[in-house]
């Protein structure tokens, strides 16, 4: 019998840039069912929010700076999130896959 | 986590249910239910409303009012500054004290597999040279489409006119995010000679930018024979 303690995983990290009021990229593919890491990069010298309410999470970051969120496990599905300081142009949705999706995407991506 | 209703009225069912034992802290024990979390450049106004009611108890028509201006002091820190305004029949109503309050963020939310931060506060009664002291833990987790807030308090007041003692309140909320205007939600207070629960109703307005109005309303009802029968409690606040 083992005695070691268990080792927890690192959430997958994944980068959300803002740039001239707008989420780069728009469109954010992510494995369904596990902890993702979101560093979200403001790379405008103003202020934004990020903000989604089916996500649950809402983050100001400041003009050249960068902040950390922590998103899921989601269930499959789409989830809508914006800029709260540039609502008009800072529009995004984050899509979770299930495994096999995410596992076939990257094999494509790989390719 | 995939959500059903039946998970909703379960955890509902089991804040009725964890009301038990001995109760500590007097005062406003109905008051907001404080959620571990703080923005940078948050900024706002905002205004709390209770009032209570039972024909035969000495409690019956007490109203209290709160009116404060808050703002962010770090990236993880907010104060705000509270003027308090009550009755207590058969007094008149008056402008009662002032309040400070800390707001701390201590973990990053979703980081772990509870989201923590505290809460402190000093209230001055006013003329009286009356203190209380309140400070606390502040727990959010996430259910699915569910969020369990619970505020673990532990007041501390003394003064000309009160006995110097430590009290102890606990608040809980469970809330269904149905959308962002109507989030309904169940919330439980303990506190000394109280003990009550109700349903309540939360919801958010956006304007334009980061300007809002976040509405809460709740009608607690006495889960014990000591406790006044009902309370009103409605809260607005306004960022910008």
């Amino acid at each position: 019998m083992s005695l070691a303690l268990p080792v927890l995983a690192e959430p997958a990290l994944f980068e959300l840039q803002i740039r001239d009021h707008l989420f780069h990229p728009s469109v954010l593919y992510v494995p369904a069912g596990e902890k993702i890491k979101l560093l979200v990069l403001n790379q405008d010298p103003s202020p934004e929010e990020f903000e989604s309410f089916s996500l649950n999470r809402e983050k100001v970051i400041l003009g050249n700076s960068k902040a950390t969120l922590f998103i899921g496990p989601l269930q499959p599905g789409q989830y809508h999130f914006f800029g709260e300081y540039n609502s008009d142009s800072a529009q995004g949705v984050l899509i979770a896959l299930p495994e096999e999706q995410w596992q076939q995407r990257r094999a494509d991506n790989a390719n | 986590m995939r959500f059903s209703p039946s998970v909703f009225y379960a955890v509902s069912g089991a804040l009725m249910l964890l009301v038990s034992g001995h109760s500590l802290a007097d005062g406003r024990v109905v008051d907001k239910v404080y959620h571990p979390y703080v923005q940078a450049l948050e900024r706002g106004v905002e205004y709390r409303y209770f009032y209570q009611r039972q024909a035969d108890h000495p409690d019956n028509n007490t109203m209290g009012q709160k009116l404060g201006y808050g703002f962010s002091v770090a990236e993880r820190a907010a104060l705000e500054i509270y003027l308090v305004a009550d009755r207590v029949s058969p007094e008149d109503y008056k402008l009662s004290g002032y309040e400070l309050e800390l707001r701390w963020m201590l973990t990053e939310q979703g980081q772990y597999s509870a989201d923590w931060g505290m809460l402190f506060e000093l209230e001055r009664q006013n003329n009286q040279d009356n203190y209380e002291f309140t400070t606390g833990l502040l727990m959010e987790k996430e259910f699915g489409p569910t969020s369990l807030t619970l505020n673990m308090l532990a007041v501390y007041e003394w003064g000309k006119t009160l006995n110097s003692e430590w009290e102890a309140e606990f608040r809980a909320q469970y809330r269904y995010r149905w959308r962002p205007a109507i989030q309904p939600a169940i919330e439980l207070y303990v506190g000394e000679n109280y003990k009550g629960a109700g349903p309540s109703l939360m919801g958010v307005h956006k304007f334009d930018k980061q300007k809002q109005l976040k509405w809460e309303l709740a009608v607690i009802m006495a889960i014990d024979n000591d406790t006044v029968d009902r309370t009103l409690r409605f809260a607005l606040e306004y960022e910008f």
